[in-house]
Formats: structure tokens, sequence, C-alpha cells
């Protein structure tokens, strides 16, 4: 067993306006070196790919494309591998010997989830790398969100279509020996586990994330997704106005063999949520990005995103992602005014001083499509 | 020193309980949804703090069919004598569960602890220990400091004023901080409403799991300090259970219990031969 105890006060830099006291004390167990080159921020650092296509989405039916999804795929993929087909731009990741977990994104179901026709599409293009049905996972943690998408109506038979939790709080889905140990609030339960999935049977995983506000941690996209997606026990992370998003989403998906493992970043945004995420009861806070985002480099990536909701938000009129006054933070409101946490957007910066990615938008490169 | 009478079984009452026997809560997981608390843990009625304090009392439980099982696990965990009241539906569960703690080898083991608490009698001090059973922070009972322990309270101490009993949530988590995690015997995983009970020497233990929820618990992980190569369990409704990803490491043995329903019991022991 390779262990690892360490504070992480070095990486708080100026992530935020918490202090270097606010962060937690955490203790990393897992038997897995890291990688040399590790999936995540991977062979594209600094870079995304971002397409747009306005007929991907119809606002007024929410009706998804299909045709134009698989297009914004194509070309997305060929644009960030510099590949001549669609073929060789997955090949570049994935061949016929993996076994491929897509970490897909329920938590807003039913209205708002990795769409289906992405999801499909993903699925299609390992199929084609030789890729046997029975090698590829679409999972998530908690299975009543999974079931209501109804991922199956979408993908070939024999494709695993498995959540973690089949009742929520059950622990029998992950690995007892890799987990994250820390106390936030007093919680007795004091270590998040990884899926077991991952430790023991993927070979790469790809992260498919939505474009989400979050109460807690200001955006929720790649880095969420794949930190708080894979492990047990984090909603502890919250407490009254106070949340740890800061420090613990990097520090989850710098957990090995998660980090090295996720070798490929898709953020679906043709449908997104502006205020009340990561879930979407009410419809008036959904809106239509119409775009689909790709890289490696899961920080290059939400920090696009960060600015995406950001924009968003001011447009509408409501509070600020970096607001941090306790005079606008009034719980279990659904209200666009006010936030239910003080939020942490700087935990995506937190994230890139452990290494997972680029911040500083100066060296981000991006490329924008239209389709 | 307290001993655990294994041999100590609940008994079914048709009759009105003894005068002077005192009556214990029904043992369950109170899911207060709407009402502010001073953690995020569930509310557990459990009664080991109060049968720990005068084991030598008669208890009685009035319990429906659906507690009747847990309640003559929690009587056989901590040794106390107790008639259980039921109706006709938990005359059967009674039955059944009473069979299998016939059916638990038979061990006289002293109880493990960190904290000793040396217990004056009150309200506030019955609610400590209630907390700190609930919070599996292992505690005996003591008439004065323990040396050999490594935190002993007495409320109403400079170290311990009798102002905090106010909070006894937060008073637990003081006296958690001081003793240490590292320190702690015994460790639950993966489950906010599973009590342990450790007993033993230093060669062997013996671990009681009480689930004082309605469903069933699974994937927990049990920690324990100290290398034990050897076990065995038994668990309520689960016959065929087998402990998984058994490991020791660090100066600690490791499980995970797959399934358990209302009760389980692990012997560890440091012996070879004694599975």
């Amino acid at each position: 067993m390779h262990r690892r105890d360490f504070l992480q006060l070095a990486a708080m830099a100026s992530a935020s306006a918490a202090t270097a006291t606010d962060i937690p004390k955490y203790r990393v167990v897992s038997r897995f070196a890291p990688s040399p080159k590790p999936g995540m921020p991977g062979p594209f650092a600094g870079k995304a790919v971002r397409v747009h296509s306005e007929k991907s989405v119809d606002s007024a039916t929410d009706r998804v494309d299909e045709g134009t999804v698989a297009e914004m795929l194509s070309r997305g993929m060929r644009s960030l591998t510099g590949a001549k087909n669609e073929r060789d731009a997955w090949a570049n990741f994935f061949d016929a010997t993996d076994v491929v977990g897509i970490k897909v994104n329920c938590s807003g179901a039913p209205k708002i989830y990795s769409a289906r026709p992405v999801v499909g599409g993903i699925v299609s293009n390992l199929i084609a790398l030789g890729i046997p049905a029975r090698n590829i996972y679409i999972y998530e943690r908690f299975q009543d969100q999974l079931s209501s998408v109804r991922y199956d109506r979408s993908v070939p038979a024999g494709i695993n279509i498995i959540a973690a939790e089949t009742t929520r709080g059950s622990s029998a889905s992950y690995d007892p020996n890799t987990y994250v140990e820390t106390n936030f609030f007093g919680e007795d339960d004091t270590r998040s586990n990884m899926i077991r999935l991952v430790t023991e049977r993927f070979t790469k995983i790809i992260n498919v994330p939505n474009m989400k506000d979050h109460a807690a941690s200001g955006v929720t996209g790649c880095l969420k997704n794949i930190a708080y997606g894979n492990f047990s026990n984090v909603a502890r992370s919250h407490n009254r106005e106070k949340t740890n998003t800061l420090s613990f989403i990097g520090t989850l998906a710098a957990v090995e063999p998660l980090r090295s493992r996720t070798v490929l970043q898709i953020m679906d945004g043709l449908r997104g949520v502006w205020h009340g995420g990561p879930f979407s009861e009410d419809p008036k806070f959904r809106f239509y990005p119409k775009t689909i985002v790709f890289g490696t480099d899961p920080v290059a990536i939400d920090r696009l995103l960060l600015d995406v909701i950001e924009n968003k938000r001011k447009t509408e009129g409501a509070l600020s992602i970096w607001d941090r006054s306790m005079d606008n933070v009034k719980p279990g409101r659904l209200d666009p005014h006010f936030g239910s946490f003080i939020r942490e957007p700087g935990h995506i910066e937190y994230a890139s001083h452990l290494g997972l990615g680029v911040y500083d938008l100066k060296q981000i490169a991006m490329t924008n499509i239209e389709v | 020193m307290m001993l655990l009478l294994a041999a100590l079984l609940p008994a079914l009452s048709v009759g009105p309980a003894d005068a002077d026997a005192v009556k214990l809560e029904v043992p369950k997981v109170e899911y207060r949804i709407n009402e502010a608390s001073a953690s995020r843990s569930p509310w557990i009625d459990a009664n080991g703090w109060q049968i720990l304090r005068a084991p030598a009392r008669r208890y009685y439980y009035d319990v429906p069919a659906a507690s009747v099982a847990l309640a003559a696990a929690e009587a056989f965990t901590y040794g106390a004598k107790a008639d259980i009241h039921t109706d006709t539906g938990g005359a059967a569960i009674f039955q059944r569960m009473l069979q299998f703690l016939r059916e638990i080898p038979e061990r006289e083991l002293p109880t493990m602890a960190n904290i000793g608490v040396i217990d004056d009698g009150s309200e506030d001090t019955g609610e400590l220990m209630n907390m700190l059973s609930r919070r599996n922070l292992l505690y005996r009972i003591v008439t004065a400091p323990d040396p050999h322990l490594d935190l002993n309270i007495r409320l109403g101490s400079k170290e311990f004023p009798k102002s905090e009993a106010a909070d006894p949530s937060g008073l637990a988590q003081k006296i958690r901080a001081e003793l240490t995690d590292e320190k702690r015997l015994l460790r639950v995983y993966g489950s906010e409403v599973v009590i342990a009970r450790l007993v033993g020497t230093g060669d062997r233990v013996r671990i009681h799991l009480l689930n004082y929820a309605n469903r069933p618990v699974t994937g927990l992980r049990v920690r324990v300090l100290g290398n034990y190569s050897n076990w065995q369990v038994a668990a309520y409704d689960k016959p065929d259970l087998k402990l998984e990803d058994f490991r020791i490491a660090d100066g600690a043995t490791e499980f995970t219990v797959p399934e358990m329903s209302t009760y389980a019991v692990i012997d560890l022991s440091r012996r070879s031969g004694s599975r």
C-alpha cells in the first residue's frame, strides 16, 4: 500500500479569500502510483475546443438534434487531436483493449444531465475502435438519478449502465483501500472512498459534465463531476454556510488512479443551469449554451465555465458566484439574489496548484468552432 | 472490571412488567427532517448507556414487531437482564433472534474503552454517555480516574465544566478531539446508524454491531486497533456472511461487513487456528 500523508497548504495561493487555516488536513490513501503521464491535465494541457451549434437544441421544445450533436462530437475531437478523421481522433486516447468508464452527470435529472445523444455518440465511437460493449460503462453515483435518464434507449445492448449506490448511503461499491480521510465538521465517518470500478475495472475514463451553477462550489463542471462523482460520503463537506469544496474537489480529483485514468473531458453544454444547481427544479433557471467543450485539461475547461455561468448570472441580475457576504446567504431559498453557501469558485484555481491543469486565461488556447 | 455476560439472554414477557424494572426506549433511528440539530447525524434512540450505568437492574422493553429483534440484540450486547414485551407478530421474530443469540459462542470478556467516565448519576452525565455511545467513542464507567485509559472525564471538573453539558454534542466533539481519532480502539465507516461495542483482551476481541435503522447496512467498514489475523462472524439473518477486504496495517485491523440487518458479532484473535 502506497500512502501519502500531506497537508496541502502550499496549494492555497490566491485561490480564494479563504485563509490557509481554512484548509482541512487531508490524508490520501491509495495503492496506485501516479502515472508518468496522468490523464489530467493530459496531452492537451491549457487547451479547449468549444463547438457551438445553434441547431443543436431547440430551446422551445428542449429537443436535442442527434445529427448535429454527432457532427459537433466529430469536429471537436478532430480539432482537439489534430486527427484527420474521427477514428484516429478517438484512437489518440483509446484502443480495443481498454475498459472505459463514462462518468455522466445526472444530478439535475430528469431535466438536465449528460445528454443521451452525447453519451450515445461517445459510445458509438468507442465501439468503432473495437472496444466490446461489455467493456464500456456509463456510471454515476446514485441509481435513482441514473435510472431516470434511460441511457439504455441511446446505446447498444450490452453496455453497462451502473450506479455506485443502488440505495443512498450504501458503501458496498466503493474501494475500502482507496480514500481521502478528513474531518470537516466533526462527522464520525471521516472517509470518502473511491468507486471500486475506477480502481479495479476501468483502464480509462471519459468525464461528461454539464454546464451548471453550483450553490456550494460556484460552478459544477469537469472537476466537480470527476471528484464528487467518484467518491462516497462527500456531502459532509458542506455545513450551514460553510463548504469545503475549495480544497476538497481538487484533492479528490488528484487521487490515483482517478487522475491518471481520466483521459478525456467532454463538457456537455447543450443545456445549462445558471442558478439552483446542481439541481434543476425550476425551469426558469435553465438556459441553452448549445455548446460542447473538448479537452484533457479539466481546469482550463472549468475556467471557461466560470465566465459562462457568471456572465449569464450577471445578465439575469443574480448574485455573483464570487460574492462572499454572509448577508447574501439564505439557505433553502431558490432566489438568485441569494446563495445557500459562501460559494467556492476558487476550487478551480486551487486544483491548478495541484497540477491538474492551467487556470490562467492568458495561457489557455481556445478554439471556437461553429457547426 | 465490567464483564459482559454473554449468556445473559433476554426473555419474552407476556404479563405486566416487574414493578422495579426500568423501561427502556424503543431502539430506533428517528429521522427528524424538519428539526434543527447540533449535527448532521440522525437521531438514534439507544439504551446501551443506561444499561451500562446500572447493569444489575432489571429492564424491560415494550416494542412493536419491527423493533423486537434490535431490542433483544441490544439487551444481549450490553448484558442486560431484560424482559421484552411485544405484539403477536413480534413473538416469532423474538424467537428467531433468541435462537441466533444462543448460537453465539459464549465469551466473558471485559469492556474495552478509551475513555473513563466518572458517573455521578446525573442526567447530564447520562446524556454524555448516550452521546459517546452514539458516536462510537468507547468508554467505561469508573469510580476514579483510570491511568490505563486515554482520557478520564468527570463532569464538573476544570477540564469538563458542567456548563458544557448544555451542549452534549459539542462536548462529545471536544472529548473526541482530546482523545484523537488515531487512538480510538474502534472506528466505524459507512454508516451513522450502527453502534458498536468492543469487549476483549489483548489477544482476542469481540465486536458487537447494532444497526438501529430499519433497513440493512451495506459495505460497513470497521477498524480495530491491534493486529488480529483470525476472524469469525455471526450475523442475524445472514448465516453465510463473510468479512471482506480484511487487512492488517499500521497497527490496526480493518474489514468490511458486506451486509448486515440488525446485529452482527465479530470475533477477532491473534492466534492461529482459532477460526
